[in-house]
């Protein structure tokens, strides 16, 4: 019996190590070797003890200036697309959830059915209009995207959420003479601020890390920070790792911290949006 | 007289409030989606006037041997990568669900991959296994183990592809599955105990049978956005050698935007909309049964 415990706590342990080297040794050995001196990046066996050195930022900050404005331009798409989405979703969550009717039900299938259409066909017919328009190469063009790509989701986990508030709120306020929006900003809105959050959290990592469609649609004005580190990829021979692990470190770093922080919401709308719908 | 009047004020704010989301999934996918089935029985380039060729770009989609790679490529791909994420998922569902010591900080590690871009996690795993110094290669040859050749092995390329897409994919997975698992009674346990199963058997007759639902809907989920691969293959090998890596998404933009071919482009994008919308007559039609079961 205690050969057995201590065979499973064994194992146990071993499971544990093998879930963390999978996981974070990627991550951390790029952020460790971007502060590595050039020739001990490649050194073999890898070296731990090393005088750690900004050389490899200086050199991104000097050479790749066109990575920094990347990260501007990202931040602006992605505040921008989290915001169009999550109002958006908002708004139908709330009617979806205070309107239960054959039509509306119907209607919120619908929802989940479009999302499950490729991202890329739809850029076939979309590089003409977007052409038309003159959005191709700006940021608007990828806020309308990436918003469009997470509304379904948005909607069905704002519904989830306003549900839990209960109607009667709605119903006294209506009694008072309150109209649908002054409902849905005092009341609502400050009960969902959860949910609001959660949809907010899912935006901004899809935003932040889009590659297909910035790929696709942008060229020169708009350029996102994914897009500028898959260029420094594609300079092909000349791949000067040292800056790379450098710029992905950048890119990586903020968007890591904020969904560990924000991991319970995270979870919450992982799970209702898969499962659930 | 007043309570019809505001209703009918209910019934237009209603719309008015569903109008931003449908707008945008009208404009954004369902008409150029649709466009899309126009634009696959034309012939049409950039600035030039589609021109109704019927099913002339079917036949030569469906008769181009690098259209049954892309779509062989993708499959295999798509298994491996979906299959080994169940797996793996389902296994750190129950090591999760079984009681870790650390389990906050350890939920926080297996998620991390999520917060990874594909360019980011493209750029760790080229160096991890660089085919002249990346530190996996270097170890696995000091040890005495094959390789991955991925830049000039096809077969090496598609694993490559699987290994990064599984990182990138697997703590969505794992999050359902343990979900799932979380959600199973407590009490099922105890009376499986008091009826003297052993582990194996009250996983065999307790867990699995109600986590299946769960495991089927992560499953389709899965297969329907991992058929979409694109940015991993294009960041990776590009397709290549010789377009041998080439996944179905990557034809797709290699013949709109590199040979200007939009009739096949368009027809190879209505191909993977049937497809995917074959997966997902069956996710919708089990999501809306859960649906049913919740209200």
């Amino acid at each position: 019996m205690r050969i057995e415990r201590l065979a499973i706590g064994a194992g146990k342990a071993v499971a544990i190590a093998a879930m963390l080297l999978w996981s974070l040794l990627p991550i951390g050995f790029i952020a460790l070797s971007s502060v590595k001196p050039a020739r001990d990046i490649f050194a073999v066996p890898p070296r731990i003890a090393f005088t750690p050195t900004l050389q490899h930022y200086t050199d991104l900050w000097l050479h790749w200036g066109s990575f920094f404005v990347g990260l501007c331009n990202s931040l602006i798409i992605t505040a921008g697309a989290t915001v169009l989405a999550v109002t958006a979703s908002m708004l139908a969550g709330y009617a979806y959830s205070r309107h239960r009717s054959r039509a509306m039900s119907r209607s919120a299938t619908f929802l989940v059915a479009v999302r499950l259409i490729p991202p890329i066909v739809i850029t076939l017919p979309l590089f003409p209009i977007v052409n038309w328009l003159r959005l191709n190469d700006t940021h608007v063009i990828l806020i309308i995207l990436y918003a469009t790509f997470f509304v379904s989701l948005g909607t069905l986990l704002m519904r989830g959420f306003i549900d839990q508030i209960p109607r009667e709120l709605d119903e006294a306020a209506c009694v008072d003479g309150a109209g649908p929006l002054v409902i849905l900003w005092r009341i609502i809105v400050p009960l969902a601020t959860q949910g609001m959050l959660a949809v907010a959290v899912f935006v901004i990592v899809f935003a932040w890390n889009e590659f297909l469609f910035a790929f696709i649609f942008i060229s020169t004005r708009a350029k996102t920070a994914p897009l500028v580190i898959s260029e420094m990829i594609g300079s092909f021979d000349g791949v000067d790792w040292g800056v790379l692990f450098a710029a992905s470190t950048v890119q990586l770093l903020p968007v890591l911290i904020f969904v560990l922080c924000m991991q319970r919401y995270l979870v919450s709308g992982l799970t209702a949006g898969a499962v659930k719908g | 007289m007043r309570g019809q009047v505001r209703r009918g004020g209910q019934q237009a704010a209603t719309w008015l409030f569903i109008a931003p989301v449908h707008a945008l999934l009208l404009g954004v996918i369902v008409i150029p989606a649709c466009y899309v089935v126009w634009l696959s029985l034309t012939a049409s380039t950039f600035g030039r006037a589609p021109v109704f060729v019927g099913i002339a770009n079917y036949l030569q989609v469906l008769g181009d041997s690098y259209f049954w790679r892309a779509l062989g490529n993708t499959i295999i791909v798509v298994l491996i990568v979906v299959h080994v994420e169940l797996l793996a998922g389902l296994g750190m569902a129950l090591l999760f669900a079984s009681g870790l010591p650390c389990r906050r900080f350890l939920l926080l590690a297996v998620l991390a991959p999520y917060a990874v871009s594909e360019v980011s996690a493209v750029v760790m795993w080229r160096y991890l296994f660089d085919p002249d110094i990346g530190p996996i290669t270097t170890t696995l040859q000091a040890l005495g183990l094959p390789t991955l050749d991925w830049t000039f092995s096809p077969t090496d390329g598609l694993l490559m592809v699987a290994l990064l897409s599984v990182w990138l994919n697997l703590p969505f997975t794992f999050i359902v599955l343990y979900a799932a698992r979380l959600a199973i009674p407590g009490d099922l346990y105890e009376a499986a105990l008091v009826d003297g199963t052993t582990p194996l058997q009250s996983f065999r007759h307790v867990t699995l049978p109600l986590l299946a639902p769960a495991i089927l809907m992560a499953m389709l989920f899965r297969y329907i956005i991992a058929f979409r691969l694109f940015s991993e293959v294009w960041l990776l090998t590009a397709g290549g050698p010789a377009r041998s890596t080439e996944v179905v998404a990557v034809y797709l933009y290699n013949e709109a935007f590199r040979y200007n071919a939009f009739g096949p482009a368009a027809t190879t994008g209505w191909l993977m909309v049937s497809v995917s919308l074959l997966l997902a007559t069956g996710y919708i039609w089990g999501l809306r049964r859960e649906m049913a079961n919740a209200h």
